[in-house]
C-alpha cells in the first residue's frame, strides 16, 4: 500500500501526478501557469481530467536564470496553501530539492516531497519525516541540481539507478520517513542521455520489482524528442507510447503535463494487465 | 408432474463479473432472482434446470461446474482439468438456484440447438414425470436480431417471432410454443426455441398461470422472464 496524504492507494491503481509549474521558464509550454489565475485553472482543469496528485513546482529543472530558496518558496508556498484550502482531498506534491522549500510546502499542506535531485540536500528527508510527508527517491547519476549531463557514462546505468534509488530509500527510512511513503523515480534524462533513459524505460520492471513504488517522469522529454526528432509541443504520442511500457512493467505514478490522454493510457494499461476492470463489458455477451 | 416453471436467459452476461465496473443489467438480474425465488418457494421435490446447448444430454450437478474463464480469462484459472464444464445455460441456471439458496434436488438437463420438436416433446414428457411436483427452471433467449445493434443484425422478422412467443407464454398458451418453426427460430437466432418446446411439452396439455417480469431488448436480443405456475 502506497500512502500519499490521507490516502492508500493499493498496488495496480495508476496514479496521475499532474504538473503545475510556478516558473516564467519550463521547457514546456513555458510560463503557461506562472500567472495565479492560470495556475489555479490550471489544477481544476487537471483535477477534472482525473489527476490524483498535484505537482507544485518553482524551479525550472534547466539551468538558467538563479532562483533562490526565498523566491522559490515566494513562488510555491501560498499556491499550495490555496490549493489544499480548495481542494482539502487532492494529494499534493512539491518538486523541490531544497529541504527549507520543503519545509514551507508541508507547512502549506503538502503531502508529498519531490526531490528530482536524488537527494542533494539530505536535510528534505528529515522534514518528509517531520511532517509525516512522503518522498521521491530519484536517480541523477552524479548531476548537481539544475545541470544537464555532459558524456555521462554507466558501465549498467539500470544497476545504477537501482543502486542509487535504494540507497536514498535506506537513507529516508533511517531519517524516520514513513516506509509507505517513499517512492523511486529513475528520473528519465537527469543525468542521462537518451540512450540511458530508453534503456531504464526499457527495464524498469528491475524497479518495480524492489517493491517499491515506482514514479515515473517522462512527459515531453529530450529522450522523447530525440527518439523522434520532435520539439517539445509535438512529443504527446512519444509521451503516451513511454507511459503505456512504463505502467506495463508496473509504474505507479505519472507525472504529466497532458492529463486526459495520460489517464486514459494508464487506465487502459491497467485494464489490459487485468488490475481494473473494465468500465462496461457487453459485446459478445448479450 | 409439472407444478412450477421459471424462464430467465442464458445470456452471459446476467454473470455480474462478465460486465465489469458497470452492473450494465442490474434490473435483468433482480427479475431472474426473484422468478427463481419464487420457483424455489413452489416446494418442488425437484428443480430440473433446461438450457440449449450442442447435445442432448444430462449432466451430473456433482462434477460439472460453470466456467466463465472461456468468456473472460482474467476471471482467474477454469476449473481443474478433471472438472466438466457445464454448457453456459445450465451453468447460470445453476449459479440462480444457489443465489436462491435452493440445496434440494437438482437435474441438469442440456438440450441440443437443433432438436426437432418431436424429440423436445418426447423429453418434456419425460421431464414432467421425474417427480410429484417438479419444477422446471428455463434459460432460454428469445431472437438476437431485433435491431442494426443486435449481435445478428436487423432481421424485421423478429419482432413479429418474439411478439408470438411473448404472448403464448403470457397466456399460458403451450401449443403455439410447441408450433414454433424451428428453422426460422434458428435464422432468427433465437436460441430458445428448443427449451421452450420442452417446457411447453412438461405441462401435460395444462394451461399455466404466468407473470412476466421482464419482456425487453436491451441488446437486441430478446430476454424473457416469467414464473409460470401449473394448478
Amino acid at each position: 500500500m502506497l500512502r500519499l496524504g490521507k490516502h492508500a492507494f493499493p498496488p495496480g491503481q495508476p496514479l496521475i501526478m499532474a504538473i503545475v509549474n510556478r516558473t516564467p521558464d519550463s521547457f514546456f509550454e513555458p510560463g503557461m501557469t506562472w500567472a495565479e489565475s492560470a495556475a489555479y485553472e490550471r489544477v481544476e482543469q487537471a483535477i477534472a481530467e482525473g489527476a490524483d496528485i498535484i505537482d507544485v513546482g518553482g524551479i525550472p529543472a534547466a539551468p538558467g536564470s538563479d532562483v533562490d530558496v526565498v523566491e522559490e518558496i515566494r513562488r510555491i508556498a501560498g499556491f499550495i496553501a490555496a490549493i489544499r484550502s480548495r481542494y482539502p482531498d487532492i494529494v499534493i506534491s512539491a518538486d523541490t530539492w531544497r529541504h527549507e522549500t520543503g519545509r514551507a510546502a508541508c507547512e502549506a499542506g503538502a503531502d508529498l516531497l519531490n526531490d528530482s535531485w536524488g537527494g542533494f540536500d539530505e536535510q528534505l528527508a528529515d522534514v518528509a519525516a517531520e511532517f509525516g510527508a512522503g518522498l521521491v527517491c530519484a536517480h541523477v547519476g552524479n548531476q548537481r541540481p539544475r545541470t544537464r549531463p555532459f558524456r555521462v557514462a554507466y558501465p549498467d546505468v539500470m544497476a545504477d539507478v537501482l543502486a542509487q534509488t535504494l540507497r536514498q530509500a535506506r537513507r529516508a527510512l533511517a531519517a524516520g520517513v514513513q516506509p509507505d511513503r517513499i517512492v523511486l523515480d529513475p528520473a528519465h534524462d537527469f543525468g542521462k542521455n537518451t540512450w540511458h533513459s530508453l534503456e531504464v524505460t526499457r527495464r524498469l520492471a528491475e524497479l518495480t520489482a524492489t517493491g517499491w513504488p515506482v514514479l515515473v517522469s517522462l512527459s515531453n522529454k529530450d529522450f522523447v524528442g530525440e527518439s523522434l526528432d520532435l520539439p517539445p509541443e509535438h512529443r504527446l504520442s512519444g509521451t503516451l507510447a513511454a507511459t503505456a511500457v512504463s505502467a506495463w512493467h508496473g509504474a505507479r505514478i505519472f507525472r504529466v503535463h497532458q492529463v486526459l490522454q495520460s489517464r486514459q493510457v494508464v487506465d487502459m494499461v491497467a485494464t489490459i494487465r487485468g488490475d481494473r476492470p473494465p468500465a462496461r463489458t457487453v459485446r459478445g455477451l448479450a | 408432474m409439472l407444478t412450477a416453471a421459471a424462464l430467465c436467459p442464458a445470456a452471459p452476461l446476467l454473470a455480474r463479473e462478465l460486465t465489469g465496473a458497470d452492473p450494465v443489467v442490474p434490473e435483468l438480474r433482480q427479475a431472474c432472482r426473484e422468478a427463481v425465488d419464487a420457483l424455489v418457494q413452489a416446494s418442488p421435490d425437484v428443480v430440473v434446470v433446461v438450457g440449449v446447448g450442442d447435445q442432448t444430454r444430462i449432466w451430473d450437478a456433482a462434477t460439472a461446474q460453470l466456467d466463465l474463464t472461456p468468456y473472460a480469462p482474467a476471471l482467474g484459472t477454469p476449473p481443474a482439468a478433471q472438472a466438466e464444464t457445464l454448457p453456459l445455460a445450465l451453468g447460470l441456471g445453476g449459479r440462480l438456484l444457489d443465489e436462491a439458496g435452493y440445496h434440494g434436488p437438482r437435474e441438469l438437463q442440456e438440450v441440443g440447438a437443433d432438436e426437432p420438436a418431436p424429440d423436445c416433446v418426447a423429453l418434456g414428457a419425460v421431464l414432467a414425470q421425474v417427480a410429484p411436483r417438479t419444477a422446471l427452471l428455463v434459460m432460454a433467449d428469445g431472437s438476437a436480431r431485433r435491431s442494426r445493434k443486435a449481435p445478428g443484425y436487423l432481421d424485421e422478422r423478429s419482432a413479429a417471432f418474439d411478439a408470438e412467443v411473448g404472448r403464448a407464454i403470457r397466456d399460458g398458451d403451450m401449443p403455439t410454443l410447441l408450433a414454433l418453426d424451428a428453422r426460422l427460430a434458428r435464422e432468427l437466432m433465437a436460441t430458445g426455441r428448443p427449451a421452450w418446446q420442452v417446457l411447453a411439452a412438461a405441462a401435460s396439455g395444462r394451461r399455466p398461470a404466468s407473470l412476466v417480469r421482464y419482456d425487453d431488448d436491451p441488446f437486441g436480443v430478446a430476454y424473457l422472464i416469467a414464473s409460470l405456475t401449473v394448478g
